[in-house]
């Protein structure tokens, strides 16, 4: 029995690559400021880490089986919250900033609980739609939204910490930070998550449903989980979004978005589910940027359209970006052959 | 108070009747099997007592509780587990890997207390871990244990799939054909299986449409035929009989 143990425990070892790999660019992004405080550097990185956020509740939600196309909807519905609270009522900012993300996952049980009855396409379907009547809402209801002038936010708080004094408006910094925070505890919980038994229960539900159902995982709970904390995540993430680009219109949080979304998660690859997301949304975001500076009016979402197909072919199946990884660690330890890498199939025999 | 109780069971799709009026008890502890010729409604039944179908008609029991009406998850949880007639299977993680995330159901730790990676957690994910291992040993697949599922042969993935089912802790195992697509020597080799795992005190319902498998192993026998129970009792009793020769054969023999 021991011998056993012990053997699943030496299989066990190539689990701790990932500290080792994870722990490098944590301690580069936390120095990135200290060498560099242009303006440019920091916006790309803090708008990668919020589209980072809300493809990680993607790709978690995939986990689960379902292809959400709600996500820019929550992000939505949480930038709402934060201004709305702040602004229009006058609240702290902190604490808005603090609902903006409960309100988000409220909503995203209460349209999760209903709407992921229906799996599969119509899922896709419903969520599509309802990032679309999100946007009307946003637009239509004038007293509060302010329609499409969109809603103006209310800074930060300047905070006072003995020696450090910390000014939002002052330059790019602590939304670094503060992204940077957001960023972390996502990718802290949902790994957590995909390490532990959860993590084999939704991969159970992505890779078969009937079989998964028939061994007692009652599916409904573990969709409407799942989808709640994608919700609550994205609703942080739209909240910092909008305070950041200190102004909050129907515009920012449209169809484009979720799709967005959508395709960091499938480039930077579904097997995992927080390197992947990053890899994903900050490859595609500054490739956008980049592309959006090319002279000719549509080229941009042609070539993007264009890296994600190539993505899609040279890396089908839902394998993205991050599993080249395994790829390149095989070849450099030849012993591991041995094992199989988990979402590769080996062909052989 | 019978164990599994199936109490005038009918399942219409449209206007015909998969299973028809059926109604037997399983006993605690005894192999049941199920046979019929190719259409007769085993696998309909299979899927009404596991809560993939909703019946029509009638009631299943499980230990005094009814179950018909209940989803697949809850009556898995109850402890009524099956296994499926195709290969359905987790087909790109290794056996163990398959075999933990079918294991949910030995674990009486929360999702919480799971996701905080408590002692009491881990203690208990060690056994499950070491249980998972005996079962694939239990079945002859030790040996693929870091192998994923797709690249065994047919007969292993028949055997993992029952893997799988007894992963969930059963107290009635429901086998849709495990010997499909296997020879007499390879069906006999499953035969055995089932005996050791009748033996851990679970109990069987198999369906199978080959007598020759059922007569080594069951202790009773329900034969099928247009979605009817025809015959109920000792294996050996039943080849005779005339009206399931009938069934089998469409004529009368000597």
């Amino acid at each position: 029995m021991n011998v056993w143990l012990n053997r699943f425990r030496t299989f066990d070892w190539r689990n701790t690559w990932p500290k080792v790999v994870a722990a490098v660019p944590v301690i580069i992004f936390l120095l990135i400021p200290v060498f560099t405080q242009g303006e440019i550097v920091l916006n790309m990185l803090i708008l990668s880490g919020i589209w980072a956020v809300a493809a990680m509740g993607f790709t978690l939600i995939l986990r689960t089986g379902q292809f959400s196309l709600g996500q820019a909807a929550f992000m939505a519905i949480g930038g709402y919250t934060s201004a709305i609270i702040s602004v229009v009522l006058g609240w702290p900012w902190w604490f808005a900033f603090l609902l903006s993300g409960i309100v988000s996952g409220i909503v995203a049980m209460l349209i999760g609980s209903v709407v992921l009855r229906v799996g599969g396409i119509y899922f896709s379907i419903i969520t599509l739609s309802l990032t679309e009547v999100i946007r009307i809402i946003a637009q239509q209801w004038e007293p509060v939204t302010h329609g499409s002038r969109g809603l103006i936010t209310t800074p930060p708080p300047n905070i006072d910490l003995g020696p450090l004094h910390i000014n939002f408006m002052a330059n790019s910094v602590p939304f670094y930070y503060l992204t940077l925070i957001l960023v972390a505890v996502t990718g802290l919980v949902f790994w957590q998550i995909g390490k532990t038994r959860m993590g084999g229960t939704f991969y159970a539900m992505l890779a078969n449903q009937t079989l998964a159902e028939h061994e007692g995982i009652h599916l409904m709970k573990y969709r409407v989980i799942a989808f709640t904390l994608a919700g609550v995540f994205a609703g942080f993430a739209g909240a910092i979004y909008a305070n950041y680009l200190t102004v909050i219109s129907p515009l920012i949080f449209g169809l484009w978005q979720s799709i967005q979304i959508m395709m960091m998660s499938i480039v930077g690859g579904m097997s995992s589910l927080v390197a992947g997301p990053i890899i994903g949304s900050t490859l595609l975001y500054v490739l956008g940027i980049q592309l959006a500076r090319l002279p000719i009016y549509g080229i941009a979402q042609l070539l993007y359209g264009a890296v994600v197909v190539l993505v899609l072919i040279f890396l089908p199946k839902g394998t993205g970006l991050i599993d080249l990884w395994p790829r390149i660690w095989r070849k450099i330890y030849r012993e591991v052959e041995e094992y199989e890498i988990p979402g590769e199939t080996r062909q052989e025999d | 108070m019978a164990f599994l109780e199936l109490d005038d069971l009918t399942k219409l799709f449209g206007k015909l009747a998969a299973v028809e009026d059926v109604s037997f008890k399983v006993e605690q502890g005894e192999v049941l099997g199920i046979v019929g010729p190719n259409g007769s409604g085993k696998t309909t039944l299979i899927n009404l007592i596991s809560g993939y179908y909703k019946p029509t008609r009638g009631t299943i029991s499980f230990m005094g509780k009814k179950i018909s009406g209940l989803r697949p998850d809850e009556i898995a949880k109850l402890g009524v587990v099956r296994t499926f007639q195709s290969n359905v299977l987790y087909e790109k993680t290794t056996l163990v890997q398959s075999m933990l995330m079918s294991s949910r159901l030995q674990y009486k730790t929360s999702d919480i207390e799971s996701f905080m990676e408590t002692k009491k957690y881990k203690d208990e994910h060690e056994g499950v871990v070491g249980n998972a291992l005996q079962t694939l040993q239990l079945l002859d697949l030790f040996n693929e244990t870091f192998r994923p599922a797709s690249v065994l042969s047919h007969g292993y993935q028949r055997m993992l799939g029952i893997a799988l089912a007894l992963a969930a802790n059963p107290k009635v195992l429901l086998l849709d054909e495990p010997t499909t697509g296997m020879n007499y020597e390879e069906a006999q080799f499953v035969v055995e299986n089932i005996k050791r795992i009748n033996e851990q005190g679970i109990t069987v319902l198999l369906i199978e449409h080959n007598m020759k498998v059922l007569l080594n192993v069951a202790t009773r026998v329900v034969v099928l035929s247009f979605g009817n129970k025809i015959a109920d009792g000792n294996p050996h009793e039943m080849m005779n009989k005339p009206e399931v020769i009938e069934a089998y054969l469409g004529t009368e023999t000597v």
